[in-house]
């Protein structure tokens, strides 16, 4: 069994009136969500905070049983609890999507989710957005998440052009949960290994703080006290945008069982007592 | 505090209020905060939740969805008088007397951050027109380019297999999508997953260990083209495809 340990904080930052991320962290399900939403009055907060509640009571559905009905559009290529998470997904979208188009007050309203998922043997990483997913793994930082902005989709089909396009445009989303009635997230899966460590955050934070940067605060430090340096650290140097960060550090990844399992059992009381 | 009125038929079941800033869970199991004993109901069916200023009904993915006035909904913002249908039971859904209700139409967005397709197109249109090279697209997931991952088999097995699964398992058990025998190998020895940055080879840590371009893996590494993977008494050579 994988044993995380994990935090998460939002901020509002220093300049917005209100903190329209939302965040959630569940060691029992193994869920992990950041959602950054977007559109103006309430509607950010009501968007990126429906995003993260539709998942996670319906993750908390499938894993207590027998109601886990699966969305029609699963996808052979992926496992069980892959799809799981995208059938999450897409409820949400549809949930979001309806109540903008079904109430003018929140017309337009949106949002980014990324997500960790833990199986027992592997991790599950799926995006819709630009909140990045960070893997650290001996020393390696990797991002599990594909951002979906103008700027990084052009720079992949056409560089030349890419140059060209007005700053006003680069970071402006081309892909979000209720924006449209469906919505394509994408997704990885991948093992894990004792020592990984796994960062989410909103662009408050990745906009700010680098990848290399946050590594070192998490390599150093607890994730509780992680999160709170870089939230800090994000608002000394303008905390223009609200900040949100989960810090997941996984500790073991594989169980002990057998002989040596056995030994190690019999073993723990005394290794307390001379410790 | 607005509530809800639960009915079969013409029987009232009984009542719940709902609280500002508080949620409510509708379904067959006993832990929901509105339970209804029905089998057309799921155990966990619908929810209900308070939001900004009002009330916003879910539907959690129920077997049989969840109706408002007689239409199929997802999620509905609720109304006065609004009659939910679960199953077979009713909840009627209704503001206390004077009790403060969200305005029929607030102002309206003050931006949209997500790219509107047609504005989209427009604004790739200039930047090419600018350097007046390639054509313009809006990328769709059909039209992004994507290389598959190819394992050709040299040894221990004949023919090639494309890596279209998000994660493909190597192992002696018979679920696999490569299966090995060897009295040393693991149910999964090893597993391809397909990330933003390419295809991972990953050991599982258990049993016979697999080899790359001759150097055994002990974690895990990421593929290049005509890299030649080793396991048990399989040979075979990865390759990216257009």
């Amino acid at each position: 069994m994988v044993v995380i340990e994990s935090a998460g904080l939002t901020d509002i930052g220093r300049k917005r009136e209100g903190n329209e991320d939302a965040f959630y962290v569940d060691d029992d399900l193994k869920l992990y969500l950041v959602a950054d939403g977007m559109g103006g009055h309430l509607a950010g907060e009501v968007a990126s905070g429906l995003v993260v509640e539709t998942i996670r009571d319906y993750i908390r559905a499938v894993n207590e049983g027998e109601d886990a009905e699966q969305l029609e559009d699963s996808d052979e290529t992926l496992s069980k609890p892959a799809n799981q998470l995208l059938s999450g997904i897409h409820l949400a979208n549809r949930g979001v999507h309806e109540v903008a188009s079904s109430n003018e007050s929140y017309s337009g309203m949106g949002s980014t989710i990324s997500a960790i998922y833990f199986t027992d043997d592997t991790l599950i990483a799926a995006n819709v957005g630009d909140s990045p997913i960070y893997l650290s793994h001996n020393g390696n930082i990797e991002i599990l998440s594909i951002t979906h902005n103008v700027i990084t989709e052009q720079m992949a089909a056409n560089p030349e052009a890419a140059k060209l396009i007005g700053k006003e445009y680069r970071e402006l989303l081309t892909r979000g949960m209720g924006i449209k009635e469906t919505v394509k997230p994408d997704i990885c899966e991948i093992q894990f290994f004792s020592g990984d460590i796994i960062v989410i955050s909103s662009d408050g934070l990745s906009n700010k703080v680098s990848s290399e940067e946050i590594f070192e605060v998490v390599d150093e430090e607890k994730p509780e006290k992680a999160c709170q340096t870089l939230v800090n650290m994000a608002n000394e140097r303008g905390g223009e945008d609200n900040i949100t960060v989960i810090v997941l550090k996984i500790k073991a990844a594989k169980d002990k069982s057998g002989f040596m399992g056995m030994i190690s059992r019999i073993m723990l009381p005394f290794k307390k007592i001379f410790n | 505090m607005p509530i809800f009125k639960l009915q079969f038929k013409d029987n009232v079941l009984g009542e719940f209020s709902i609280e500002p800033g508080k949620s409510l869970t509708i379904g067959r199991k006993e832990s929901n905060d509105i339970p209804i004993e029905n089998l057309a109901v799921s155990g966990h069916h619908a929810k209900i939740d308070s939001v900004g200023d009002g009330y916003l009904l879910t539907d959690l993915k129920s077997k049989n969805g969840s109706f408002v006035n007689n239409e199929l909904v997802a999620s509905h913002w609720l109304k006065e008088g609004d009659i939910v249908t679960i199953g077979k039971h009713t909840l009627v859904f209704s503001y206390a007397e004077g009790e403060d209700r969200p305005a029929e139409d607030a102002p309206g967005m003050e931006q949209t951050m997500v790219m509107d397709t047609n504005k989209y197109r427009d604004m790739l249109d200039q930047a090419m027109k600018a350097t007046g090279t390639g054509e313009t697209r809006v990328l769709s997931e059909t039209q992004v380019k994507e290389q598959i991952g190819v394992l050709s088999f040299l040894a221990g097995a004949e023919g090639e297999l494309e890596l279209t699964k998000k994660l493909t398992k190597i192992g002696k058990d018979a679920s696999s999508d490569i299966v090995v025998s060897g009295l040393m190998m693991a149910k999964t020895a090893i597993t391809i997953s397909k990330r933003p940055q390419g295809y991972s080879l990953s050991y599982l840590g258990k049993g016979t260990k697999p080899k790359v371009n001759g150097q055994t893996v002990k974690e895990s590494v990421m593929l290049n083209d005509f890299d030649e993977i080793e396991i048990g008494t399989i040979k075979m050579q990865f390759v990216l495809k257009n």
